[in-house]
């Protein structure tokens, strides 16, 4: 592995994950070996219970692997203090969460300015770009409200503008479509594709949304842990 | 922006931190209260015990604390007393003189001490004259004249207009015996003193005792007992003389400054128990906040907030409910002070310490009343989120957003 390429942003070798469930383990990942190269448009998918989250958790250091390795932008997580990781997700990763997971006291702007303020990034700065990424997610006349004051859609914006902002090298999806009506969702994925050609920026989804599949440049199906297929298109 | 969040939070459960400030806000004011009727108390016994009887500070000759002694004295009174007088910060002071001696009332007789005062002063600088309970102060030239301590009079069952005849050693090694006509009883609140106490006009003692113009004390009063130390230092100065010692009321009245401290600690611990109380309260309700934000504090971590950084916003909310229940608290506990300052607390019945008796209890409104409750209230919030903070700081992002 010592001759990663520079497009490749992710690898993993042998990834396994096993968690005890009421004392019983329970095997999430079975050893998982995949490259993931910069600029890739790809969907993670498989039915419920196959690894997806499990595995976007373990390649992006929310989770530690039970096995094998990750190799993240050349550094290999496994070998990161809680400190080294934290600046390394502020740095490099973006995530979009299902369930939004916005900062409930923050409104809207300080929300997609917190990663920024994190980073060190100058006053003027993050709000000229706060205010860019809330124009392009058509959210700019809601900078000042609460999440509780959005809709789901609404709420799955702000997350993307936070996730974005920082331009990271990489952004993690998780199923992002899951709770938006499918105009919403719609608009979603042509704003992530169009992100995704523009800027070069790597997007992996975990989904079951066919329409997020069919917009997908690359397709990987999880099955008991272990990959199933892997199709480029 | 941690400190924003940490702020906004606070408000989140109103009822949870109205509950939890109102724990420090009443921890705060029994600890201010708490301090202020110690220190009031303290105070008062203090000011009674100096001002009445021992002064704020003595002049002896060197060693005569340690072995007191007829023949250690005081030479040249006028010169020191004036030497004392200059310094800044003194308000009176005033000369004794002490001896032992056998006193006779018709058949029945005693142990007593002579204690040769300087009338005008020792009015000025004690209030001699408002201990007398029964009959009149002493004549401030010498008349042959005693006032007897309430214990004494009982023990010899004399009373007002009797005669005592005083037998004792004079300083040349004389047998020294005179008669005193009784003209007063005195009550100095020192029940030990009045049982033996027999006061003598200053001259009249130096004459039984063959002193001549010699003293063994000087008691010095001055306006400010907080600066007892430094104006014991600048007597010293001013003194400039090897053979004299200088020492202030702590030092002279050892056993009962130690009493006192003693006792002092005893408040202490009464104190910590109470914000023990309250900091398990606090630490409960952190613990339980912290369990409910364990999901944001999974995504804060996610996109990339430093463990340290979670430590320090759990630490901040708990630190902001603090403040807002410092300035609360330090407005009821100065209020509560300040009541009890003037109308005091009765107690049931007398109390005495070191031979004083108190029947109020009065607060005493201070510096300590805030600053001490403020600085326990501070830490112990601040020590009592430190658990919850780590915890929350600990924190694996995909198993705290997978929780609800």
């Amino acid at each position: 592995m010592e001759q990663i390429q520079k497009t490749d942003v992710i690898v993993t070798e042998g990834v396994t994950k096993v968690y005890a469930a009421d004392g019983i383990p329970v095997n999430a990942l079975n050893g998982i070996d995949l490259t993931i190269q910069s600029g890739e448009f790809t969907a993670l998918v498989g039915p419920s219970g196959s690894g997806k989250t499990t595995f976007l958790n373990i390649i992006s250091g929310l989770d530690s692997p039970t096995d094998g390795k990750v190799w993240l932008a050349g550094k290999v997580l496994s070998e990161m203090s809680g400190n080294e990781l934290s600046d390394f997700r502020r740095d490099n990763i973006g995530f979009i969460f299902q369930a939004y997971n916005l900062i409930p006291v923050l409104t809207v702007e300080e929300n997609v300015e917190y990663i920024m303020l994190l980073a060190g990034v100058p006053k003027a700065e993050r709000h000229a770009r706060v205010i860019a990424m809330l124009e392009a997610v058509g959210l700019k006349g809601v900078a000042n409200r609460v999440p509780t004051q959005l809709s789901g859609g609404q709420q799955q914006r702000v997350a993307i503008a936070r996730a974005m902002v920082s331009e990271p090298a990489i952004i993690l999806a998780d199923e992002p479509t899951a709770n938006l009506d499918s105009k919403t969702g719609a608009d979603l994925l042509e704003m992530m594709r169009r992100l995704n050609e523009e800027t070069g920026m790597t997007f992996i989804f975990s989904t079951h949304d066919p329409m997020v599949m069919e917009g997908a440049r690359r397709l990987i199906t999880l099955r008991d842990g272990r990959v199933d297929t892997d199709e480029a298109r | 922006m941690i400190l924003k969040i940490a702020f906004r939070n606070t408000f989140r459960q109103k009822r949870r931190t109205i509950l939890t400030g109102l724990a420090m806000v009443v921890g705060f004011t029994l600890l201010s209260v708490t301090i202020g009727l110690s220190d009031g108390a303290y105070g008062n016994i203090i000011a009674m015990f100096t001002r009445n009887r021992i002064g704020h500070i003595q002049v002896h000759r060197e060693g005569y604390l340690d072995k007191p002694s007829l023949y250690k004295t005081i030479n040249n009174v006028p010169a020191v007393g004036e030497a004392i007088q200059s310094v800044a910060g003194v308000e009176a002071w005033t000369p004794r003189v002490y001896g032992a001696g056998l006193g006779s009332v018709g058949e029945k007789s005693t142990m007593v001490q002579i204690i040769g005062v300087d009338v005008a002063r020792e009015t000025e600088a004690t209030r001699f004259d408002q201990k007398i309970v029964d009959g009149n102060t002493l004549a401030e030239t010498p008349a042959h004249e005693t006032v007897i301590g309430k214990g004494l009079a009982k023990i010899l069952s004399a009373t007002v207009g009797d005669e005592i005849v005083i037998v004792s050693q004079g300083a040349d090694g004389s047998i020294a015996n005179d008669v005193y006509k009784i003209v007063g009883i005195v009550e100095s609140g020192d029940d030990a003193t009045d049982r033996v106490g027999c006061y003598l006009h200053i001259e009249d003692a130096q004459e039984l005792l063959v002193l001549a113009g010699r003293v063994h004390e000087i008691v010095v009063i001055v306006s400010n007992i907080n600066r007892v130390d430094k104006i014991t230092s600048a007597i010293e100065t001013q003194l400039n003389d090897s053979t004299l010692d200088v020492a202030p009321w702590q030092e002279v009245a050892k056993s009962f400054y130690r009493a006192m401290q003693t006792d002092q600690q005893g408040d202490a611990i009464a104190r910590l128990v109470i914000m023990l109380i309250v900091a398990i309260g606090v630490l409960n309700t952190v613990l339980m906040s912290v369990l409910e934000r364990t999901r944001e504090y999974g995504v804060l971590k996610a996109v990339g907030t430093k463990p340290a950084q979670i430590c320090w916003l759990v630490i901040c909310e708990v630190v902001i409910i603090a403040l807002g229940s410092v300035c609360v608290g330090a407005i009821l506990g100065v209020l509560a002070n300040y009541l009890l300052s003037i109308y005091g607390i009765t107690y049931p019945e007398e109390i005495t310490f070191g031979g004083m008796t108190l029947k109020t209890l009065y607060a005493e409104v201070n510096i300590r009343c805030l600053a001490i409750p403020a600085i326990t209230v501070m830490l112990s919030a601040a020590i009592v989120s430190l658990f919850p903070a780590i915890k929350a700081a600990r924190i694996m992002p995909a198993e705290a957003m997978r929780t609800h």
